[in-house]
């Protein structure tokens, strides 16, 4: 790697965050009317939206209330939630850490099951294999994650019995919000696993290796899959963005204390402190996996060199 | 490079160069009516929109209209899919969603396409300091889900259509102008444009004459691909309490107040959603036999 490429990379992603930090503070103002009266709602009295400005620097010009905001977030300070009347960052700390350990396993399962329905169409290319592999991807990503995760919770949990219907009670009630957000994403892994295997299969090394009478099982597990890999890191932190968001839905359904049903909560009672926070430490997340993956990516493979 | 070709004789290679796109046009057709995919996608979808159009003539019953004494009833011959909680007929409210969420599909799209094709022309075609500040944009919007920041946008507009088609708007260009920018970078090189510029045409011209009616390919594309991003998301809004609000009959909302229900009344959930499934997995169908009609190189069969 070189030093102008990682200065570059590095450059883009401070600019970024900048701007999401922005676009994170902005929602608030976004709307017609008086941040504080939305916020403290319709029957609040002068006095108190009035005490509620000076607190908030509501007063005070745009970019001093977004320098006041930044600078407290970086001390690790988001504000006061209106609604919990608590410090935000208690509140995200202990919701933090069933999202992760949901988006997490999702992401797992789906990682696992596309790669290996991906490999093994590409293997079995045209074959039946191959097809519902295919075919099953578009059902998978035509289904809305909030109704899966309803279907999921009638038939396993109401009909069935086999798994709680909600909230966090041990592993198994992990088991159906897991499976109804992974399952969906297994799909947006599976189709370009495939197409990668099929583009390294064709290639000159491969076709020599046949030549030389090596077995295809081992052409395809020691020099065909490692190839294919290398993309999916980038694979991963493209979707991690649609696996955060489908876990919000998810958390709803299925009544699991995580960020996303707090999100949820927060942005319909109007507790913006709480929604500004969690949109800047999601995104916060995505900018750096992507920047992760994009130094991954030309580390493991010294082909690549990453321009612009 | 010769300087004896004449003013017409350009012209006349610009016309045929553009004779060849349209039989590129007809050739793309034919690929794509040979795809049984995308022809079931658009059987899908044109039943869907025949459904939305003529929604007051399908509807058995009026489908706002309350009986509080039928609620909750198991589909029969009357009601074919049942009644909600309220009543009302399941099937023709199912009827009416089709139109309520496919129109907000088609505004989110034109809001979205509008913002994205035009921030994607500026982008690709000025290239420089446009371009990176385009871009930049592109990429700061990418960084958050689009389902949150959706949300958080709707939550603070307030409920109703035209603001979940204005959240999903800002929030969805972005794809639109990442696709129009990196067709306009390949039209720039082609040679019909190169050859149109030589001959003094002015850049607007250019714009206009070559390069929208080239990305027209690209946009139909962009159309069925980005539809349905366009309903789950607003589906998952209206389910959220925070897009279209009841009465208006809208398979987000429909699948929402069925979840009370489910031990009752499962149909009501059930059936919204597999009208959303169908109508996605109809747009899926063809956005993909599109794409591999268009790019016949992309590995298929």
């Amino acid at each position: 790697m070189n030093k102008k490429f990682l200065l570059n990379r590095f450059g883009r992603t401070l600019l970024t965050l900048v701007g999401v930090s922005i676009i994170a503070f902005m929602i608030l103002h976004l709307a017609p009317g008086d941040p504080a009266r939305i916020m403290l709602g319709q029957f609040a009295t002068e006095e108190n939206i009035e005490i509620f400005r000076e607190q908030h620097h509501l007063n005070e010009p745009l970019p001093v209330q977004y320098g006041a905001w930044i600078t407290g977030v970086m001390q690790g300070n988001f504000g006061y939630s209106i609604r919990y009347n608590r410090p935000v960052h208690e509140l995200i700390w202990t919701r933090m850490w069933p999202t992760l350990t949901l988006t997490v396993s999702a992401l797992v399962l789906a990682v696992i099951l596309g790669f290996t329905l991906g490999i093994l169409a590409a293997i079995k290319r045209n074959s039946w294999l191959d097809y519902i592999t295919t075919i099953q991807a578009m059902f998978w990503i035509s289904i809305p994650a909030f109704w899966l995760g309803i279907l999921f919770l009638y038939f396993f949990g109401l009909r069935l019995r086999w798994f709680p219907i909600g909230g966090m009670a041990g592993l198994a009630s992990l088991v159906l919000p897991v499976f109804a957000l992974g399952l969906r994403e297994e799909a947006w892994f599976a189709r370009p696993m495939r197409s990668e295997m099929l583009e390294v299969l064709n290639q000159a090394y491969i076709r020599s290796a046949r030549a030389r009478g090596i077995k295809e099982r081992v052409i395809i597990t020691k020099h065909a899959l490692r190839n294919a890999l290398i993309p999916l890191v980038t694979m991963i932190a493209l979707r991690l963005p649609w696996i955060i968001g489908g876990s919000v839905v998810i958390e709803v359904v299925f009544a699991w204390g995580g960020m996303g049903s707090l999100l949820v909560n927060s942005v319909l009672a109007r507790d913006f402190p709480v929604v500004q926070a969690i949109l800047l430490l999601i995104s916060f997340a995505v900018v750096m996996a992507n920047l992760f993956a994009d130094l991954l990516y030309s580390v493991i493979d010294p082909r690549i060199r990453l321009e612009d | 490079m010769e300087d004896t070709l004449t003013y017409e004789e350009i012209k006349k290679d610009i016309d045929n160069l553009k004779q060849e796109k349209t039989s590129q046009l007809a050739l793309v057709w034919s690929r794509f009516k040979r795809n049984k995919l995308a022809l079931i996608g658009g059987i899908i979808v044109l039943i869907m929109v025949l459904i939305a159009i003529f929604a007051p003539v399908l509807a058995p019953h009026d489908p706002y209209r309350t009986a509080p004494l039928r609620r909750l009833e198991a589909p029969s011959f009357e009601h074919p899919l049942g009644t909600d909680a309220m009543g009302r007929d399941m099937l023709s409210r199912l009827i009416y969603g089709a139109r309520v969420e496919l129109s907000i599909g088609i505004l989110i799209i034109l809001f979205e396409g509008t913002i994205g094709i035009t921030l994607g022309l500026l982008a690709g075609y000025f290239g420089g300091w446009v371009d990176s500040v385009i871009m930049r944009l592109v990429d700061i919007l990418r960084s958050f889900p689009v389902i949150i920041l959706a949300m958080a946008i709707a939550g603070v507009l307030g409920q109703g259509v035209y603001n979940v088609v204005i959240a999903l708007g800002i929030v969805g260009w972005t794809t639109f102008a990442r696709m129009v920018r990196s067709k306009i970078l390949s039209i720039k090189e082609s040679d019909y444009v190169e050859a149109a510029r030589s001959i003094g045409e002015s850049t607007p011209s250019i714009i206009i004459r070559y390069i929208l009616p080239n990305a027209v390919s690209t946009a139909i594309i962009m159309v069925c691909i980005m539809m349905p991003t366009a309903l789950i998301a607003s589906a998952t809004l209206s389910f959220l309490g925070l897009g279209v609000q009841p009465p208006i009959a809208s398979w987000g909302s429909i699948i929402s107040a069925g979840r009370d229900y489910l031990l009752q009344a499962p149909w009501i959930s059930t059936t919204a959603g597999l009208f959303i499934m169908f109508t996605v997995l109809g747009f899926n169908f063809i956005g993909d036999g599109l794409r591999d009609a268009f790019d016949p190189t992309a590995d298929r069969s």
